[in-house]
């Protein structure tokens, strides 16, 4: 009886979570008169997957280059960059502070660690100067370099160095293992969970920018999908007749990817989680 | 900070590997952030061909500004409420998702699935489902008698509002919860599983304590997240509306000095921002701090 | 002649021009339907000559794309045209050297311009005091009335001319199960227009055309008997508020929840499409209480700017699309596509004989009604900071139809904040 109920309520739960995802993916199987007149659907429809073809290939803007897949191909890039450039600076920096005695640490400490929550958004303009002075507007490295001044990954390397066993580095020391060797022999590959529970994060994150490339990119190859949504939802509002099959595609295209990450890498997810819990 | 472990003789390398940081964080944070400090004690034009310092007017202006105070109000109830809902889902979901033998795996990754989902995704998801025209939501709450109007009703719009944000956050809290609980020792579940027969009190007696670090962690990272990350969630789903009752501090910043071209005001704004996240980092920051010495 | 040289000159060297063609950036704000529109007008322009690419880019929302426009300002990036929208226009002419005026723009370029070649209603809205044009005036339109025949005709009723005639009919409307009315942009239609149509001023300064304004005058009677009948036709059912959002009171209209609505000349192309039934437009009702004889209405949409710091040869591409964009036929073709109203007598005269009125009457009422005679409170605002005043604006409106403020109250909010936006702006204008 217990077991029941608590199937209830694990039941009630994915069902108040997915719901609405499954009411996006039915309906953009439908035709659009189909959702103009009768709204979204609970059953698949005729259509099966010409909206996403329409989607992925269909160009949103002028020069013919903002199509889903550049779209998506450009939020992976996002993604990529985003975690795997935040993964290289951050360990490096908790490694520093962690593991040596700089006359500074405490200094370089505060420094990295004030800029822990305060989101892009509330100090865009000035960053998109800088951006600009530097003559990265329209490019990738313009949109990855901003987000990754921010310290969470680093907070959390640092945290997860702490809990490494100290005979490790005596025992390096004893082999006069140098510090560089001691970071790339042992303590990388000792961090392989945690790297991939903090990719998984940062990917997400990064896939999901939002106001930031909106500002950042005036050339429509650079255009993301979560951007790309943008687009699409002035294009519903604008509309005659609203696309609503090629935006609940977009919808669904634009949560795929990172909905994957998330799934595949489960298992190392929550796994460094616990370790960083520890 | 665990002296221990700073034994490695300290020459030029621990600065080049903390240099990329420094750099990046330099360049791209405290450079703008301290244009954005400067900004809020000047008036410029928008387009930044004149301006004149006025000390703290910014500031004075927007404490005279009652749109600012309920905005700051809205910002704190809705934050609150959202890291409240979402907590106690979550914590309730991973509880039964640690206890129950059969489909453990899948119930563990259906429900994490939502977290990749971007919050702007999630609003206009959200537009749709809640849409006048086609959605199902207000067709639903209309039918069950609730005259649903998120365009007209400011309790409408928040309440649709705090469910979507709930609904996006749940899975992340999901996640650390169940991480917490699975870190509890095996030895000390089967103690408690003798001692305490009844299910709700074995929950609070040893349960939720052992998990109050993780809880009081969650918090301060829920918090931040209703505070910053939901700004994509509202500018697809109510944009402030209606009446400027949905409107976070941070959706504020975006609608008075982005769209309104005003970069005295919108700094200023910024700046008292940065302060409430200092005091949340500060708070953050004890807190970890005393939990690795535990 | 000229013109065919050079298009079949460049079919001829179209690899070698290709490279040496002048980009000429155009940020807008056209989503959807429009933006293919202006999609299309580029690559007309583009096909049409081979010195200058045109590019547009879409980069949001009115606010978001004047920002985008600003920011890059900033950072020395600016694109080369900026669509800006008319609560933004106080924020691009009073900023010397931002803006080129498309007068100077044309001259440098050596191409005629006259200014009496556009429609007396949309000549002075974005020009300076001396009536000299700053911006180029683009998508053009103006509130009308659209009604559902046959709702008007079930009730037996005309559509209103005046507001009093509204009164009128409203309840005959709803006897039929039918909401009377509703609106999609109270600053526009309720304020802004509200003082154009009955001729009163809103702003000193020539409302702000002579000078920085300091002082709004939304605070009047005429506008507090005005919503203050608003909100007791939306308690007897004659009016319908669907929140903030242009499409949610559309969408009321087009799916015959509501007979009459207010919305924009511009709106018509879209309605054509959307909406199965048969409907008409006629011009904005006003109030003989008010003023009896109510003149014309100002334009609302946007212009064109030419943003300063580009090269000569830029400057010159920009001239020659702005040329271009003001051909009858490239005017017409716009007016068409989208119902925005042509902004040249040129374009007007070829839609009439071309016969698109005879076809599409209603497609006429916009530009019948900018061409009414105007008092001297019709030519336009200038307004600091307006988009933070339409903010507030629209929030007293949401705050007036709940109940949760009388007319009085939510105007004199109004006027503080427009008040305080105006001697703040004034400020940074020095």
């Amino acid at each position: 009886m217990k077991k029941l109920l608590d199937h209830g309520i694990l039941i009630a739960g994915v069902l108040f979570l997915l719901t609405p995802l499954y009411l996006l993916f039915v309906s953009s199987t439908h035709e659009v008169d189909t959702l103009i007149r009768d709204g979204l659907q609970w059953l698949p429809g005729s259509q099966g997957l010409a909206a996403y073809e329409k989607a992925l290939n269909q160009s949103l803007g002028f020069s013919g280059e903002a199509t889903g897949w550049r779209m998506l191909f450009n939020s992976l890039v996002m993604g990529l960059g985003f975690a795997i450039g935040k993964i290289i600076v951050s360990m490096a920096a908790a490694y520093a502070i962690v593991y040596f005695r700089l006359p500074l640490a405490s200094f370089f400490f505060w420094a990295i660690f004030t800029t822990l929550l305060l989101p892009l958004e509330v100090r865009i303009i000035p960053s998109y100067a800088v951006v600009s002075d530097l003559g990265l507007l329209n490019s990738y490295t313009g949109l990855i370099l901003p987000l990754i001044a921010s310290a969470t990954a680093t907070f959390y390397f640092r945290q997860f160095y702490k809990t490494v066993p100290d005979e490790l580095l005596e025992a390096a020391l004893l082999d006069n293992t140098g510090p560089v060797r001691f970071f790339i022999d042992i303590l990388v590959p000792l961090s392989r969970t945690m790297m991939a529970a903090i990719f998984i994060i940062m990917f997400v994150v990064g896939w999901n920018q939002y106001l930031w490339p909106l500002i950042m990119t005036t050339e429509e190859s650079y255009t993301t999908i979560v951007m790309g949504l943008k687009n699409i939802l002035s294009t519903v509002r604008d509309s005659h007749i609203p696309p609503y099959d090629v935006a609940f595609a977009m919808i669904i295209l634009a949560m795929l990817p990172p909905v994957l990450v998330v799934i595949i890498f489960q298992k190392w997810f929550v796994k460094g989680l616990v370790e960083s819990e520890k | 900070m665990t002296a221990q472990k700073q034994k490695l003789p300290h020459g030029i390398t621990p600065y080049l590997f903390i240099l990329p940081q420094l750099v990046i964080i330099a360049v791209f944070f405290f450079w703008p952030a301290a244009q954005a400090v400067h900004m809020s004690f000047m008036l410029e034009d928008p387009w930044g061909l004149a301006s004149q310092f006025v000390g703290f007017e910014n500031y004075a202006l927007l404490f005279s500004d009652s749109s600012y105070g309920r905005s700051f109000i809205f910002t704190l109830v809705f934050s609150f409420l959202v890291s409240l809902i979402s907590l106690a889902l979550a914590l309730l979901l991973a509880v039964k998702a640690n206890s129950v033998l059969r489909a453990q795996k899948s119930y563990r990754v259906l429900l994490t699935w939502v977290y990749a989902v971007a919050p702007a995704v999630a609003g206009l998801g959200a537009y749709f489902i809640f849409n006048r025209q086609i959605g199902v939501l207000s067709q639903a709450f209309n039918d069950m008698g609730w005259a649903f109007n998120p365009e007209t009703d400011p309790f409408d719009a928040s309440f649709m509002l705090i469910l979507v944000a709930v609904w996006k956050q749940v899975p992340v809290n999901f996640i650390f919860f169940l991480a917490g609980l699975q870190s509890i020792p095996k030895s000390l579940q089967e103690a408690a599983q003798i001692d305490c027969q009844s299910d709700s009190k074995r929950f609070f007696t040893i349960t939720f304590p052992l998990l109050a670090p993780t809880s009081f962690f969650l918090l301060v990272i829920n918090l931040t997240y209703a505070f910053f990350e939901t700004f994509g969630l509202i500018d697809t789903l109510t944009q402030g509306r209606p009446a400027g009752a949905t409107t976070t501090l941070v959706y504020k910043v975006y609608q008075d000095g982005f769209l309104g071209a005003d970069l005295g005001s919108s700094s200023a704004q910024s700046v008292i921002l940065m302060i409430l996240v200092l005091v949340l980092t500060a708070i953050q920051f004890r807190f970890i701090e005393r939990r690795v010495h535990y | 002649m000229f013109k065919k040289l050079a298009t079949s000159a460049a079919v001829l060297f179209a690899a070698n021009t290709a490279l040496a063609e002048v980009e000429i950036q155009f940020w807008h704000a056209m989503g959807g339907a429009l933006g293919e529109t202006v999609n299309e007008i580029a690559g007309q322009f583009n096909n049409a000559q081979s010195d200058y690419k045109l590019v547009p880019v879409f980069k949001g929302s009115y606010e978001e794309t004047m920002t985008a426009g600003i920011s890059a300002f900033r950072a020395g990036e600016a694109p080369h045209i900026i669509q800006i929208f008319d609560a933004g226009a106080a924020t691009i002419i009073n900023a010397p050297g931002a803006a080129r005026s498309v007068e100077d723009v044309m001259a440098s370029a050596g191409l005629d311009f006259d200014r009496t070649d556009y429609i007396s209603g949309v000549r002075s809205f974005y020009a300076d005091a001396d009536g000299k044009m700053i911006g180029m005036p683009f998508n053009s339109s103006t509130p009308v009335l659209y009604y559902n025949k046959a709702h008007l005709n079930a009730a037996g009723v005309q559509p209103p001319a005046t507001w009093e005639e509204f009164e009128a009919i409203a309840n005959s409307l709803k006897d039929n199960g039918h909401i009377a009315l509703a609106q999609s942009h109270t600053p526009w239609i309720f304020f802004e227009n509200f003082h154009s149509r009955h001729n009163l001023q809103l702003a000193d300064a020539q409302n702000g055309f002579d000078g920085l304004p300091t002082e709004i005058m939304y605070n009047n009677d005429a506008l507090a008997m005005h919503l203050g009948k608003v909100k007791a036709w939306k308690d007897a059912g004659y009016y319908g508020y669907f929140g903030q959002s242009w499409d949610d009171n559309q969408d009321a209209f087009v799916k015959e929840e509501v007979s009459m609505w207010l919305g924009s000349s511009g709106s018509f192309g879209g309605l054509k499409q959307s909406a199965d039934f048969d409907f008409g437009t006629t011009f904005l009702p006003y109030w003989e209480s008010v003023n009896e004889n109510a003149g014309n209405t100002f334009i609302g949409g946007a212009a064109l700017f030419a943003m300063s710091g580009h090269s000569s040869e830029e400057e010159a591409g920009i001239a020659t699309f702005f040329d271009f964009l003001t051909q009858p036929e490239t005017q017409y073709f716009w007016h068409r596509e989208t119902g925005y109203v042509p902004v040249t007598n040129a374009a007007y005269e070829l839609a009439k004989t071309e016969g698109y009125y005879a076809e599409n009457p209603d497609a006429e009422v916009g530009v019948q009604q900018l061409s009414l005679p105007g008092g001297e409170w019709s030519k336009g605002y200038r307004l600091g900071f307006y988009v933070q005043t339409r903010e507030v604006i629209y929030r007293e409106m949401d705050k007036l139809m709940a109940g949760d403020t009388t007319p009085e109250r939510a105007l004199s909010e109004i006027e503080k904040a427009a008040n305080q936006n105006l001697a703040r702006f004034a400020r940074t204008v020095q």
